[in-house]
């Protein structure tokens, strides 16, 4: 690894004042599980790194009946998969976190380094397509917020100016009669990377499916949303298998997958499909229940 | 109940302790003061000139010490590339520095000027007059051209009447067979029994497929390294973490061009070995040249990465096999043509094309086997080497039969196994051996025979047969005054032959077994001791023990007669002490009071020692079935249930040899379903855990062993080598499972969702 | 480079160092410490040979900055037994075989202790699952798993 200057600010300001200053030379540090890997195989090679583990209050998970859901950027996944109200009411991100390695992994990455790392494939931003994230950024210069569609512009990049940081995702409280679900195509059990990531959440009212969505990771250049699919859930009732099939199939037009050394983009675009029909009634079985 | 008393029982291992507190030390454990860190250089591109090395950059990085290349190879054997690269991750040059950063970061900075060429990744590419060609001297005939050279040579050589018609014919017909000239062939071996054209000719039903199975890398755990240490009077000593310490001594003695009595190879605890880890060249020689350079020691140590992209794995292959049988299930021939995908050097496992032929009596047989040279490193062993790859053809082959006929595969199988006095095609008569009760073993223990399934669902069943390699070794035994029995040698534990020595030793000195100690030496110390590969150390090290053990038996007698004022025959080794059989009042001696007896005798202390050589080996028979579900919507296969069985002759502690029947089939299931090394024209493309897919706990459930004995005349106790056997059916074993639940077959592995998906909607499903 | 000051508690020993920001933990343990239990097998996070325990929680320690850890109680194998008195945990590995070459086990069982003191009764099924973060390439797992399954029944009761 090349060495680096590294710094412990305890504030946003000064991590993004730092981050400003450094442009182009400087990486954040959340969890490490991204970045460390990239600097030992150096294709990650920053002069300055910039922890943000000493500034209070970016870890941690709050909920209000009124408010919604609060992730600090610093939580672990782990927090994030263990935690009851998410288990119960944001299924998907919990399960979505769980994807993400091995507990040991999950122990070290952070909501906010997963998503910041904008990887196509990342576990958890399929669900937080489907749970309405608004992302809170800070900098210098203040805060704003971008929901969690406008965030990705690509591979590795996002929305985020020179100096902002990711401090916080913000999820709309969701009713008992709500239901999600984030189901990834893999080989291995544990410890794979998504050929595909599917994510569904839905809200019954009155027995009819309402405000679905439909996230896919790892099959297009950033996770996108499946809004034809979620259009046709909403437009029908009952949602019948025939009316899943139609959903899947429009899922399945709207990836762009390509072929890799993992799997074929034919394959990837049939997966959406399965995946999606699969998450959209678990997410409506779960909300029935 | 067993007659035994030490031998036969699952014992701690006698390296229990260390293993779990972490005090045993592997190679990178080993820190010597003022140790420097090693890093090699590699080359970047798969087929390359190399135009220009620029070190200087590199050298002027503080805390750099040395840097060297062939230049620095006195004897003038290849170590590092000079002008041509022949894959990525070839060693051009090694850095030594004060700090594993810094030399990482110095290799970084040595230039190396290339002159990229064309690339050749795939064997039926390769051997294809238009490939790119990786070395000189590297054409050879196929097997149909090779027939005709034979008939034209015997025609000319007669000269009792006048062939020139034939001659002119075969000629043309010779010459016409321009696809069976075969470039960049590294290798080649055919062998013949019968009369494969006859025997397909008899056949009711006659089966022809193209199996591939995919380079894997045996991913032991513990990644290449060494450290050595050359003083000035030029002796140099190298810890080494390998299964054998005596050839790294001779290997790197005769690269470097050091006297054997100036190298000592210390052996380190191992992390892992399965056939790939004898090489000299990965760490061991880098770090003697950059010790002898610095005058320090010096720490060489690949990454995982490294590993993948110049370790030494098992060879891919592509197996085209034909197989013959009657409708009522005899298999009269079978013709194997094999292409061993070698890499960059003439490779390992192509002879083991002829286990082609299995334990069956195939009457008809003809194997032809190439090696290929590929832009790609070179190959070593893995577990058995080669038989998993053609048991997964031969085994699939069988199975497509069996279906084909209609009869059980389990009793195709039976009924075609060779017993003892059978020819064994193109080898000797069989031996006695428990090929029909391992088969039937596992069969009942996995309840084949009222087997059911689900929808999705299906049963797979395959073998794979193997025999136990033998070599030399010398074990040294001492009895010391407080009782205790030490044991000396050196050869390297793999995964449990230490202890199962330890418990020959004690069941022969009737000792108790916590009262062994075991003390591997180094190669200065140590008698010679052979590898630890071909599942040949407790046939080898445990005759070897038993001879040892028994010389300290006549000892122990001899001087129990003198101090028990008897003769020797009239003396019992009993219960850890000598008591006289027929004497009244009865007396006796422990082997601790014994010993302190012999300290004051003219004799001296009790040492026994044990040498051997080879006796021949009984083949072993795996046989193992698969239960799975495959899900037809993503292509996911789920296993059920894994039963394997094994002969192992005698298991002398059979908690050990559960262990290695659930280990090697585990990595068969691997190989059978996720793990395959990817090339493209930039050179390997998954050099990491992410792609290179390692089953974890949450793959498999439990994997049910069983073990069969029927005992091998010439192993201690009758034990057999266990090591390699349970990997060799088990990439079969799966894709029959997988056969079985879907209905068609993959040819090509590992079978990965995708390919099942491929073959579902082939099938019109 | 500036190095920084850094104070690890390990296995209640506290060590102050003065350490390079690039160096990891795992390197730091073995190679400045000198605790060579904690093993690197990928040095990516995947295989879990460096697990070690930090404030109660198991971590792949080739992925932390020692910098990082600065101020952090870390627990490695060579801390797990008390007074000469084995873990349950390396108690298990002995009796059900859970081990080969050994190389993988002090991740495992360092794994497994933090998994345990978290969920102390896990089906084999979870307990498969949460172990996936570790990779052995000679047992084949069975024998893991049954050497984790016993060593948890005898925390339970003791």
């Amino acid at each position: 690894m090349r060495n680096f200057e590294f710094f412990e600010p305890t504030t946003v300001e000064e991590a993004s004042s730092l981050l400003a200053q450094y442009n182009g030379k400087a990486r954040l540090l959340a969890g490490g599980t991204d970045l460390i890997i990239g600097m030992k195989a150096r294709t990650e090679m920053p002069e300055y790194v910039i922890s943000l583990e000493n500034i209070p209050g970016l870890d941690g998970i709050t909920y209000d009946e009124g408010s919604g859901l609060r992730v600090g950027a610093m939580t672990k996944m782990r927090a994030l998969e263990t935690d009851a109200i998410i288990r119960d009411r944001y299924t998907a991100l919990a399960e979505g976190a769980a994807e993400v390695g091995s507990i040991q992994i999950r122990h070290l990455a952070t909501l906010g380094g997963n998503i910041g790392h904008a990887s196509p494939a990342a576990d958890a931003a399929a669900a937080l397509l489907v749970l309405d994230a608004q992302v809170q950024i800070g900098s210098a210069d203040g805060q704003r917020t971008v929901p969690i569609d406008a965030l990705f512009t690509g591979p590795g990049t996002t929305v985020l100016e020179p100096g902002e940081i990711i401090t916080a995702f913000e999820f709309p409280p969701r009713p008992a009669n709500s239901g999600s679900q984030y189901l990834k195509q893999k080989i291995r059990e544990v410890m794979d990377l998504a050929f595909v990531g599917v994510a569904s959440a839905v809200t019954l009212n009155d027995g009819a499916v309402e405000n679905t969505r439909i996230g896919l990771a790892a099959v297009a250049p950033t996770p996108i949303r499946a809004t034809e699919a979620e259009g046709i859930i909403n437009r029908y009732h009952p949602v019948t298998k025939e009316i899943l099939e139609q959903a899947a199939e429009a899922a399945s037009a709207q990836s762009r997958p390509i072929s890799d050394l993992r799997c074929s983009a034919e394959y990837r675009r049939q997966i959406v499909g399965v995946l999606t029909r699969r998450t959209v009634q678990t997410a409506i079985n779960r909300a029935q229940s | 109940m067993s007659e035994y008393s030490v031998v036969g029982k699952s014992v701690p291992r006698v390296d229990a302790l260390d293993k779990v507190t972490g005090a045993a030390q592997y190679g990178a454990d080993v820190h010597r003061p003022g140790m420097l860190y090693g890093k090699i250089v590699r080359s970047k591109h798969p087929h390359a000139y190399i135009r220009g090395i620029d070190t200087s950059e590199a050298e002027k990085l503080p805390g750099v010490r040395a840097i060297v290349t062939q230049a620095d190879v006195k004897t003038g054997r290849s170590v590092f590339a000079t002008d041509k690269v022949l894959y990525v991750g070839e060693p051009i040059a090694a850095v030594a520095a004060t700090d594993p950063d810094i030399a990482e970061e110095a290799a970084e900075l040595v230039k190396i000027d290339y002159e990229e060429l064309p690339v050749v990744q795939d064997v039926l590419e390769a051997i294809k007059p238009s490939t790119p060609r990786l070395h000189n001297d590297d054409t050879k005939d196929g097997p149909a051209r090779r027939v005709i050279k034979a008939r034209l040579k015997k025609l000319s050589d007669d000269e009792s009447q006048d062939h020139s018609a034939e001659i002119e014919e075969l000629t043309a017909k010779f010459e016409s067979l321009e696809d069976e000239v075969y470039y960049n062939i590294s290798a080649e071996t055919h062998t013949e029994a019968g009369d494969v054209e006859k025997g397909f000719a008899e056949s009711d039903i006659v089966v022809e497929d193209t199996y591939v199975v995919p380079r894997v890398h045996q991913t032991y755990m513990e990644p290449h390294v060494s450290i050595a240490e050359a003083d000035s009077s030029g002796k140099v000593t190298v810890w080494a973490s390998t299964q054998g310490p005596f050839a790294i001594r001779s290997g790197v003695a005769g690269t470097l061009g050091i006297p054997l009595t100036q190298i000592n190879v210390i052996p380190t605890t191992m992390g892992g070995g399965f056939g790939g880890r004898f090489g000299v060249a990965l760490t061991h020689v880098p770090a003697v040249l950059l010790s002898q350079k610095t005058g320090r020691p010096v720490r060489v140590q690949m990454t995982r990465e490294e590993e993948f992209v110049d370790g030494r794995p098992a060879p891919g292959c592509v197996i085209k096999l034909k197989t013959g049988a009657t409708n009522d299930g005899r298999i009269l021939a079978r013709q194997a043509l094999a292409f061993w995908d070698s890499g960059s050097v003439s490779g390992a496992s192509i002879g083991s094309t002829i286990r082609v032929r299995g334990v069956y009596k195939i009457p008809n047989l003809k194997v032809d086997a190439y090696g290929v040279y590929t832009n790609k490193s070179g190959t070593t062993a893995y577990r058995a080497p080669g038989t998993p790859q053609v048991a997964y053809a031969g085994e699939s082959q069988l199975d497509e039969i069996a279906r084909k006929i209609g009869m059980d595969g389990v009793e195709f199988r039976l009924k075609n196994m060779r017993e003892e006095g059978d020819q064994i095609p193109a080898g000797a008569k069989e031996p006695k051996v428990g090929y029909k009760e391992t088969l039937k073993a596992v069969a009942d223990a996995a309840g084949w025979w009222n087997r059911e399934k689900g929808p999705n669902q299906g049963w797979g069943v395959a073998i794979g047969d193997w025999t136990n390699g033998c070599g030399p070794g010398g074990i040294y035994i001492s009895v010391h005054e407080d009782g205790s029995v030490r044991i000396f040698h050196g050869s390297i534990d793999i995964t449990g032959t230490d202890t199962a020595i330890a418990q020959i030793v004690a069941e022969v000195l009737t000792v108790p077994y916590e009262q062994v100690t075991i003390t591997r030496g180094d190669t200065d110390s140590a008698p010679y001791a052979t590898g630890s590969g071909g599942s040949v150390v407790t046939f080898t090290m445990g005759n070897t023990a038993k001879l040892a053990a028994e010389d300290t038996c006549q000892r122990i007698l001899a001087l129990a007669a003198e101090r028990l004022n008897t003769s020797a025959d009239n003396l019992e080794l009993k219960d850890g002490k000598v008591s006289v059989l027929v004497q009244d009042p009865p007396r006796s001696i422990s082997l601790g009071e014994l010993a302190a007896y012999s300290l004051s005798t003219t004799g001296g202390p009790i040492v026994g020692k044990g040498s051997f050589a080879r006796k021949p080996s009984t083949p072993a028979l795996a046989a193992q079935i698969a239960k799975v579900e495959v899900d037809p919507e993503t292509g996911n296969v789920r296993v059920l249930k894994m039963v394997s069985s094994q002969d192992v002759g005698f298991a002398i502690n059979p908690m050990a040899v559960e262990g290695q029947i659930e280990g090697g089939t585990v990595q068969g299931y691997a190989w059978a379903m996720m793990e395959e090394m990817q090339y493209d024209e930039k050179g390997n493309v998954n050099p990491g855990f992410v792609d290179y897919r390692v089953p974890t706990s949450a793959d498999l459930p439990t994997v049910q062993s069983v073990i069969v004995e029927v005992p091998a005349p010439n192993g201690p106790f009758g034990a057999k080598g266990v090591g390699e056997p349970p990997i060799t059916p088990t990439l079969a074993t799966m894709a029959n499972a997988v056969v079985d639940a879907i209905g068609v077959r993959i040819t090509e592995l590992p079978i990965k969702p995708e390919k099942v998906i491929d073959a579902l909607k082939q099938n019109g499903k | 480079m500036n190095k920084h000051p850094v104070s690890l508690t390990v296995n209640g020993d506290q060590y102050d160092l003065l350490i390079e920001p690039r160096k990891t933990l795992l390197a730091t343990l073995r190679d400045t410490i000198g605790l060579t239990g904690s093993k690197e097998g990928c040095s990516t996070g995947d295989c879990g040979a460096c697990t070690v325990i930090i404030d109660g929680k198991a971590i792949t320690s080739c992925l932390m900055l020692a910098v990082s850890a600065n101020g952090k109680e870390i627990t490695t194998i060579e801390g797990l037994s008390s007074n000469g008195h084995l873990h349950p945990l390396q108690q298990g590995f002995i009796e059900k075989g859970g081990y080969q070459c050994g190389f993988c086990t002090p991740g495992f069982i360092m794994a497994s202790k933090a998994y345990l003191d978290e969920i102390p009764n896990p089906t084999e099924a979870e307990l498969r699952h949460a172990l996936g973060g570790n990779i052995c390439r000679c047992t084949g797992y069975t024998k893991i798993i049954e050497a984790v399954m016993s060593a948890a029944e005898a925390m339970r009761n003791a």
